[in-house]
This record gives C-alpha cells, structure tokens and sequence, in this order.
C-alpha cells in the first residue's frame, strides 16, 4: 500500500458506550482505499459495535467518523448506497436459490435490471458458484454458503466492503479460497475492511488494528506490530513440560510460555535471548531440554502479549 | 413501487412458493372453517327430545302433545308414567323437554274450563329453555284462541275475528339458516387469523435467521421494507376471501345480494389493518413462535366480541366497546351488508370510517415501532 492512497475511513475518538459499558473508547484509525484492512480481537472486544457504527447503523455516544466521505452520524443513509456488508452470519435466505439471492441482493442494492442478469453470471463465475445456481442455499456447506454471502454482498460492486468475522464456521481449505477471492476483489480497488479473531488471517491483511476492551491498542502493517513488540520467540521440549513451563513463567522477561503439543513456545521481551533463558532455568530445575530453536515470532505472539500487558495494566493501582 | 419494493416482495412470494405447509394451511384453512361452521354450528333449535307424562290418556291430551311433535320442533322419544321417571329422563340428558297433562285435561276442555297442562324444560342450556318455552306457549296460545273462537261462534251464531294478527315477515334471510348468516362473517375471521399471523412471522423469522441485520445495513428504506414485506398477503387475503364466498355460494347457498367491486375494495382496508397489525407484533416478538402466540391471543376476543357468534347488542358496554376496536366488529357489518342485505357505499360508510381509524393508528404504531428496532 502506498501512502499516498485515498482515505476511506477516518475516525476521531470514536467511542459506544450503552448503560454504563463502555464497547468502544476513543478509536481513532484511517483506513485507506484498496487495503484490507484487519480489526483483530477477541469476543467482545468491541469489533462488531465499530463495524456497525462504521456502516452507520449505530450512532457514536462520542467522536466522529466518515465513510467514503460521508459523516456516520449525518449521512448514514448513503454511507449504506455504497458499502457491501457480510455478516457472521452470512445472512442468506435458505429457501432461496443461489441465483435468487443474488436476484434479491441486486434487487435492494439497486442494481439496474439490465444489468444485474450480467453482473451475476459474472459473480457465479468468479465464485465458482455457476453449477449450483439452482441449489437452494439451505443445503449448501458451510464454505459454499461463505460464497454465496460474499457474492451477495459484492453484487453492487461496492468500493468498500465490510465483512464481520466471515470465515467463522467454515473448513479450513474454504477459509483459504475465501482469502483469494478477499485478495482478488482488493486488487480490483475495493476496500475491505473485516474482522476476525483467527491469528493467521490477521496475518494475510495488510493492515491490522488491535482492539482489546473496547480499546484499540495498535494499527498498522502485520510486520510492524510484530516487531514493536520486541519479542523473541523459541521453540524447545523438555522433559516435565508443564513444571517447565511454571517455571519459565516465573521469570519477569518471559511474556509468554505456551503449549504446541509437544513443544514448549517461549517468548521473552526487552531483548532478552529465550534460549539462552531457557537453557539456564531448566537446567537449575534439572529439567532436560531439547531440539530447542529459535522461531518468527508471529501475530499471534505479539497480540496475546498486547492483551496481557494491558490486563496488567488495568491490574495495577497506578492505573485506577 | 420501485425495484427494492418490488425485490422484497418477489422474495416474499418465492418464500412462500417454498414453504408447501403454510400455503396449504392458507388454503385449505378457509374451505375447512367454512365447512365447520357452516355445517356444524346451527344455532336453530330443531328437535329436542321431549317425554310425555300423559295422565288424562284421552283424545284431547293425544292431539296436545302430536299438536306439539308436528312443529318439528319437538321429538316425543318416550312416554313416562310417573314424576319420578320426568325426573330420570331429563337428568340423564334422554329428554330436554317433559310435557305433563294432568287427568283432567279433556273433561276440562269439554266443560269449558281451562285446561292445564305442564311443561318441564331443561334450563342448563339457556338457548333451548328460551326456544322450547316460547314454541310450546305460542302453540298452545294460538289453539286455545281457535277454542275460545269456536265456543264464542256457538254462542253467537256469528263467525268471529280475531282481535289482532300478527304477520311476520323475516327480510334477508327468510329460512333463518345459520349457515348464511356465519359464512360472510367468516370471511372477516380467516383473514384476521391468517393475515396477522402471516405478516408477524414473516418479520419475525427474517430476526431469527439473521437476515434482518442484513436489511438494516442496505439502502431498503423501513417503509420500503414494510410495503414489500405485505404486498404479498394482500394478495393472499383476496384469494382467500374469494374462495370463501364461492364455496359458500356453492355449497350453503349464502347469497351474494350487493356490489361484489364494493365488497372487493372496502376489504383492503380491512386486510390492511389486520397486516399492520401484524407488523406491529412482529416489532414485539422476537422469535416466530412468539409472533404465533400473539396472533393467537388477539383471534379469540376477535371470535368471541366481534359479533361474529354472538349478538353484539347483547354483550355488556365494556365489551362492546372493546369491541369497538377490532377491525373485525365493523368489516363484519361491511360483509354482511354487502353481502346478505345489497348495502351500498352510503350504508356502511360509518364501519368504514372505523375501520380507516383502526387503520391509521395501527400504520402509525408500526413505523414508529419498525424504525425503533432499526435504529
């Protein structure tokens, strides 16, 4: 992505709250034309309530926003013209045909009638859906459903789509060809902006935001998150494993310990060598260790190690 | 109509295409009601099983009580030789009516005394008490005037008039068959069942799929949504009052006296009522069982209050003016004056007006309830 791209999306300290909680505080992010762009956190962390203000089916208790140039609050109208939305759900009539909710998709979105015949022969056959057309979609699995969903609510050719949690439920080869057509459609200049809470999806966007509490903790490319964190990752066994790995979690440079079958997956912060650590630790313990190797750190390190630090945080009384 | 409107509704039809037990309910719900309560309920009292305790055993007490089973009103099942037995036919339900003439029954009527004879009715049946009285007393009035009449010409010589002669004359449903008079009503209570039913499920079942959330984020405007959503079961309603009215032409009889195009236009505010009202509910309910109990709640004070079964004159003022608010009390009178009785427009423009009312308070309710739940 180049920086010099269109805006899409802005927000200002856009915050929710309803009664006394607080969904969203203070969301401040810029999403920019033709990315994918990845709002990673786990339930309830507030993804739903931004995606939904973003679309303009939820007014902000704070701050401001706009979409494709249209203010959230004020113009929510025709911020819903021109964004395609997929919901967890996938949203589909089941006792319909696939070609009739496409039928019925174009019809609400506005899709002139000489058009939508072609628009859907089009999007049957860049979705491989062009042999079931006639299937009613209650009897499709649960990857070729994601399918139809995203073709739905592509049919309008929108510049912007939303897709919350869309790879929920579905297998993992499913997964993978949803994540070419996601690619497919961004290189075509749609922007997409998704929520999911699977680590290696966070890794194929080309920008994340971390929203944890209603919070987010950090935006920017998958990469760069990883790398501010300044973690170091190793992977090793040993023998008594999970005394091992009390042990290690014992030790303020050690972030995280975490169990990968028979693998032990240590990662320590500040710059301090895991392996190194480990080796010292253990074999005061008396604990054999092995096939020990350093390791990328991933997303998902970096992401665990942003929530407990903030736990942390809220934990201690200088924070309250 | 525009395309979105036009989309939801195209939707809404192929749903309904689909789902083979709702459109057969639809269906054949009406032809099953009309024949149940065209056949069934006959709120004529015919043959109730009456015993005779004749005592008098003569002439004069025979031709009493065959005077009496020629109405055909009442069936003589039995005779009875004691009180005791009067008493054991109507406890076990065998005779409803027990007709006593005491021994001197026709001495009497010879010396020109009046004659008593007794007659014993069942009263846990209100209804029956009412018509087996008034039967027996307008018979044994009118055989006693003949009498009276007879002895005053021996008298006189002359032959006497009688003093006054009332001539009914029943307009409109001169058999007094039950079955024209509950048909047409019957037209207002299927399409009250069916359409608030099938409107509060329709939205119902979008909330509980999910697909509701969809429609929130699209262009679809709440109105564009509400009229699409209904547009098909106008159509519905039509084809259900149609098939009511010609069945019950066909197999009833029920006559068709006034402006079918009358009929067929005031029921759309009628069917629109009964839809918004549906929509209202589907606004409060959040699953389509939910949505079905409350249909169900609101057809029986609509069954019971309208005046569909029962007279509404002779309910008590705070049901009435329940009643009042039933989009069904008023297209009952719209029906059955178009109907049975070939009322125009002027005649019934009064449950019109009503009904508008009903009709704009229930659109009123459901767009600003509708646009809550999308907010």
């Amino acid at each position: 992505m180049t920086n010099g791209a269109q805006e899409v999306i802005h927000t200002d300290h856009l915050s929710r709250r309803f009664g006394n909680l607080v969904a969203v505080r203070d969301v401040s992010l810029s999403v920019r034309q033709g990315e994918i762009f990845g709002v990673l956190g786990p339930n309830g962390a507030g993804k739903s309530t931004t995606i939904r203000m973003l679309c303009g089916i939820l007014n902000p208790s704070g701050g401001k926003g706009s979409v494709l140039g249209f203010d959230i609050k004020s113009e929510a109208e025709k911020i819903k013209m021109h964004i395609g939305y997929m919901t967890q759900r996938f949203s589909l009539y089941e006792d319909l045909t696939v070609i009739e909710n496409l039928q019925f998709y174009g019809g609400i979105y506005g899709v002139p009638r000489k058009q939508l015949g072609q628009r859907i022969e089009q999007v049957l056959t860049e979705s491989g859906l062009a042999p079931r057309r006639k299937q009613l979609a209650g009897t499709l699995s649960g990857g070729w459903k994601q399918r139809v969903a995203l073709a739905s609510s592509t049919i309008h050719q929108p510049p912007l789509l939303f897709l919350d949690e869309p790879t929920a439920g579905v297998d993992p080869v499913s997964r993978r060809d949803f994540w070419d057509q996601i690619h497919h459609i961004s290189a075509a200049g749609t922007t997409v902006l998704l929520t999911t809470h699977y680590m290696d999806e966070a890794e194929r966007c080309h920008r994340l935001a971390f929203i944890f509490g209603g919070e987010l903790l950090d935006v920017g490319e998958p990469e760069v998150i990883v790398e501010r964190r300044a973690l170091k990752v190793v992977e090793l066994e040993a023998d008594k494993s999970t005394e091992a790995a009390r042990l290690l979690r014992q030790r303020p440079e050690v972030d995280e310990v975490a169990h990968y079958g028979h693998l032990l997956r240590v990662a320590t912060r500040g710059g301090v060598d895991p392996l190194e650590l480990s080796r010292t630790v253990l074999s005061a313990a008396g604990i054999a260790m092995s096939n020990a190797r350093a390791v990328r750190t991933t997303v998902e390190d970096a992401f665990v190690s942003m929530v407990r630090e903030d736990d942390r945080r809220r934990a201690s009384p200088e924070a309250a | 109509m525009n395309q979105r409107q036009w989309a939801i509704a195209r939707k809404e039809l192929l749903q309904l295409k689909r789902d083979r037990a709702t459109l057969a309910m639809m269906v054949v719900l009406p032809v099953m009601q009309l024949l149940l309560f065209g056949y069934a309920i006959n709120t004529d009292v015919r043959h109730i099983p009456t015993v005779v305790y004749d005592q008098d055993q003569s002439a004069g007490s025979r031709d009493l009580w065959r005077s009496m089973e020629a109405t055909r009103f009442y069936d003589v099942v039995g005779q009875v030789r004691s009180y005791q037995e009067v008493e054991r036919a109507i406890r076990s339900g065998m005779a409803r009516v027990a007709l006593v003439v005491p021994p001197r029954f026709s001495s009497d009527l010879k010396r020109g005394r009046t004659a008593h004879a007794q007659l014993v009715v069942d009263g846990s049946d209100p209804q029956v008490v009412a018509s087996a009285t008034n039967t027996a007393a307008s018979l044994v009035a009118a055989r006693s005037s003949e009498l009276v009449l007879t002895r005053l010409s021996k008298v006189s010589g002359a032959k006497p008039q009688p003093a006054i002669e009332l001539e009914p004359n029943t307009w409109y449903n001169p058999d007094l068959r039950t079955a024209i008079y509950v048909v047409p009503g019957l037209i207002g209570v299927i399409l009250t069942m069916t359409m608030v039913m099938l409107t509060s499920m329709a939205i119902a079942r979008e909330r509980e799929r999910g697909t509701l959330e969809q429609l929130i984020v699209s262009p679809v405007k709440n109105i564009e949504l509400m009229i699409g959503k209904i547009l098909p079961y106008v159509i519905i309603g039509y084809v259900q009052m149609t098939l009511v009215l010609f069945v019950g032409r066909a197999i009833f009889g029920v006559p068709l006296v006034g402006s079918l195009p009358l009929l067929y236009c005031l029921v759309f505010v009628f069917i629109s009522a009964n839809l918004a009202l549906g929509l209202v509910f589907s606004t409060l309910a959040k699953t389509q069982q939910q949505a079905m109990q409350m249909s169900f709640f609101f057809l029986l004070p609509n069954i019971l209050l309208s005046g569909f079964m029962f007279p509404f004159e002779g309910m008590p003022k705070p049901a009435q003016w329940i009643a009042q608010g039933l989009p069904l009390t008023h297209f009952l009178r719209v029906v059955r004056g178009i109907t049975l009785k070939g009322a125009g427009f002027e005649d019934v423009v009064g449950e019109v007006i009503w009904m508008g009312g009903i009709l704009t308070v229930l659109v009123t309710l459901a767009t600003l309830r509708f646009s809550k739940k999308l907010a």
